[in-house]
């Protein structure tokens, strides 16, 4: 409704009209490129949160993997020392009556209670398996056969544990109940 | 959101995987495992047992401990291969109305995939443990000859213990994939998998980046177990001949055998020959009796050398049906502990006349290849990320030219690193910052990136200023280098585009020629520091007598100054332990300097501490410009 309406020719309202359209194209398209940048940030941002949980979490993992190591750094070596310490038992298990008096062989049981102290000082300690209720948390069953029913009734090889966890369940023979019997005459593999 | 986890259910042991920061890892289970025993049981007190403790009590329970139970997954009860198991699996099997294969366990039926599940839930739980997140999603993986029906049945397994089986997977394949075989172009592959009681050899192609089994064949009852008993077998037969008593009647004595022989076959595959020792193995009546016996590796191949040529054949089998030579083979894989004996590994290369793929723990292989292809398939949450290594180290040159480090290679892009260093000579006001790249001690042997001056410093004593070194290297690899005096605020800097580095080749050629010239760079830089220290403990010493020397005798002035004077003649000359032994000599008569300076009067503060500061963060050492260099005395 201004003079400036008025006055403008034809030629030059079509001009305004296209200059309008084009401008209203370049806003869009500024949107649309907006909302494409805007949709990247956010993707960016969720990605580096995710990167960020997951270090967070990893250093947390490590660390927890860091106190397990330190507490059991020696599991390895004391694992296969524990051999060594069943053969010397089985050495001082079988004195000959000959030797029984020897001053030697009483110098390699203190030899063998030493390591024995050693390793204990390391937090190893015996599993129980004699007469206990036959446990596959503890104990490793290699023989099934005449005895109290599902309990330990031979060791054949000592079970060890570090702290809190087992290193090597006892290998033992486990009793076969009566009615076991029965049913299987098997023994054992 | 979940992790997708990757298992291997095998028919003995049972293996987990999961992607982490885009590498596989395989989980470890509550027992401390990195495998796990295929075996459930219903103890006697109704107890559900999986795995290791399964295991542990299958011999007193032998009715009600299942194990091998992939033998019988998807098959029919009347199947030869059900029928001839049925004999010799102590368990009870029995046919459903349809015809399909269940077993007893404790008191009541169970199908093969229900059994499967309780195997793949403890693999689950030990999963969530480990991740410290539930775990809804998994890839499972079969072996190849499984048909259909096995395959569903494998899926039924992991619905029915709480996963959502993404995908059924091949074991080969999956071997594969954990030898990134698929992001090679289309290629034959031979997967040769020895393991604790079956052997199986698959024949694939890649193409367009799937893999497709065009044939395998196998044994399904020969495996590492077979192995053991050869030598179970020689060292019975051994002890006998030596000391007339068969061991095989010994039940305990047995069980140390097995062990034994197991150790030593292993132990064989690293060493030439093995001593087994078992004391007090028995005892006669004339009293107790050891073994000690030597194996040798020769010796154990003899007595396994049946066993491998037992593979030949269905290696050749295998060939025929997919039509290819073993020329055609593009690679082999390896699966199976058993695979990591030599000779084992000498017949796979002769048959496929190729060396096999063997970088990967065989025994966890599979599970790593389920674990990468679990990780494929969540598509990853968000974009994997490809991030860079800068392959070799940057530093720059330092008194002494040596180089100093200070972003290690192979450090994951981007990055940056700073570090503080100091003036060499006594008011210098440039430093030469010298930037380097390389893995020599010496900063002449590595390629120079480029080089700036930082001017201004404030004239000091020299190790006073405190000049701060910033790498930065950004995700494309651009890696700028600025220098910062802290005194004066001032700054200078230099970016090197990546044109300025070094070609693939020349990389691999510098970490080549780092390990070789290792123990000389080793020396020479050693050479270097102890001149760097001889040089301060004069300096140090020249100080010291030009700010205390009224305090000290004119004797031991004058042996200091023989000291300081021979120290720094020795510094002209090339001999390092001439350089030692007069800087012990000067560090032993400054002591006497020290305590004869301490006293004389009460000592102005700071007399006697080592010139300079240490620079704030603490950093020992090792620290200084082209020509600076501070130390500690």
């Amino acid at each position: 409704m201004d003079n400036e309406e008025k006055d403008l020719s034809p030629e030059e309202i079509v001009q305004r009209e296209e200059d309008v359209v084009s401008e209203l194209e370049d806003m869009e398209s500024l949107q649309k490129a907006l909302s494409e940048e805007k949709a990247k940030a956010q993707d960016y941002l969720a990605n580096w949160q995710r990167a960020q949980a997951d270090f967070i979490n990893y250093k947390r993992r490590i660390e927890q993997e860091r106190n397990e190591t330190a507490k059991f750094s020696n599991a390895m070596l004391i694992l296969n020392l524990l051999p060594v310490l069943d053969d010397l038992e089985r050495a001082l298990e079988n004195v000959s009556a000959k030797l029984a008096g020897l001053t030697w062989v009483d110098g390699i049981m203190l030899i063998y209670r030493k390591l024995q102290a050693i390793l204990e000082g390391h937090g190893l300690t015996e599993i129980k398996a004699i007469g206990e209720p036959f446990d596959p948390n503890l104990h490793e069953a290699v023989l099934f056969g005449e005895g109290e029913g599902g309990k330990v009734i031979e060791e054949l090889q000592k079970g060890y544990k570090l702290h809190d966890r087992v290193i090597r369940p006892t290998m033992v023979k486990v009793g076969k109940s009566k009615e076991e019997k029965e049913e299987s005459p098997e023994e054992g593999q | 959101m979940g992790r997708v986890i990757g298992i291997d259910l095998g028919t003995t042991n049972s293996c987990v995987g999961v992607m982490e920061a885009g590498e596989p890892v395989v989980i470890v289970s509550a027992e401390g495992g990195r495998v796990t025993p295929s075996v459930v049981a219903v103890s006697k007190a109704g107890e559900r047992l999986t795995g290791q403790v399964a295991k542990r009590q299958a011999i007193t329970n032998p009715d009600n401990t299942i194990f091998s139970i992939k033998r019988l997954m998807g098959r029919k009860f009347n199947d030869p291969e059900v029928v001839r198991d049925r004999k010799i699996l102590p368990f009870k099997i029995s046919e459903a109305p349809n015809g399909d294969v269940k077993v007893v366990m404790g008191d009541r039926e169970y199908s093969t995939a229900e059994i499967s599940a309780m195997i793949l839930q403890k693999m689950k739980m030990d999963a969530e443990a480990y991740l410290g997140e539930k775990v809804t999603e998994a890839v499972i993986t079969v072996p190849a000859y499984f048909n259909d029906s096995q395959r569903q049945a494998t899926k039924d397994a992991g619905k029915i213990a709480g996963l959502e089986v993404l995908r059924i997977v091949n074991e080969p394949t999956a071997a594969s994939l954990a030898y990134g075989l698929d992001k090679k172009k289309d290629q034959t592959i031979a997967v040769y998998d020895l393991g604790g009681g079956t052997f199986d050899i698959s024949i694939m192609e890649l193409g367009g980046g799937t893999f497709h089994v065009k044939s395998t064949n196998g044994d399904t009852h020969l495996g590492g177990d077979d192995f053991d008993q050869q030598v179970i077998d020689w060292l019975c037969d051994e002890f006998r001949r030596d000391q007339g008593i068969d061991l095989r009647q010994d039940r305990m004595a047995l069980q140390r055998l097995k062990e034994a022989a197991e150790k030593a076959k292993c132990e064989l595959s690293t060493v030439m020959q093995t001593e087994i020792t078992l004391p007090f193995i028995t005892a006669d009546a004339s009293g107790p009796k050891h073994l000690n016996i030597t194996l040798t590796r020769a010796r154990l191949e003899q007595l396994v050398m049946d066993l491998v040529e037992k593979t030949i054949g269905p290696c050749q089998q295998a060939l025929a049906d997919a039509g290819v030579t073993p020329a055609q083979i593009d690679e082999v894989v390896l699966v199976g502990g058993q695979t990591r004996m030599p000779i084992v590994q000498e017949k796979v290369k002769q048959l496929f006349g190729r060396e096999p793929c063997k970088g990967v723990n065989p025994d966890e292989v599979v599970g790593i290849g389920a674990a990468i292809q679990a990780g494929v398939l969540k598509g990853e949450v968000r974009d994997v990320l490809l991030l860079d290594i800068t392959p070799l180290t940057l530093g720059i040159e330092t008194l002494g030219a040596v180089m100093t480090p200070l972003i290690p290679r192979n450090t994951t892009i981007p990055t940056a690193k700073s570090q503080i260093f100091s003036t060499a000579a006594d008011n210098q006001t440039t430093v030469d910052i010298h930037v380097l790249q390389g893995e020599r001690a010496m900063a002449a042997d590595n390629k120079t990136l480029g080089r700036f001056m930082l001017d201004g410093v404030i004239p000091a004593p020299r190790g006073v200023p405190q000049i701060e070194v910033t790498f930065d290297i950004d995700a494309n690899g651009i890696v700028s280098v600025k220098a910062h005096d802290k005194g004066t605020g001032k700054e200078q800097k230099i970016v090197i585009t990546a044109s300025s580095g070094l070609s693939k080749e020349e990389v691999e050629r510098m970490q080549r020629e780092a390990e070789t010239y290792a123990e000389e760079d080793r020396r020479r830089r050693e050479e270097v520091e102890t001149r760097n220290a001889a040089d301060t403990l004069a300096y140090t010493a020249e100080k010291t007598l030009r700010e205390q020397g009224d305090k000290v005798p004119s004797d031991l002035k004058q042996q200091t100054e023989d000291k300081i004077a021979q120290v720094r003649s020795a510094l002209q000359g090339p001999d390092i332990n001439e350089v030692r032994r007069t800087m012990q000599e000067l560090s032993e008569v400054l002591q006497r300097v020290g305590a004869a300076v301490y006293q004389a009067a009460p000592p102005p503060p700071g007399a006697e501490a080592p010139p300079g500061e240490e620079p704030p963060e603490g950093k020992p050492p090792e620290e200084g410009t082209v020509e600076g260099e501070f130390r500690e005395v």
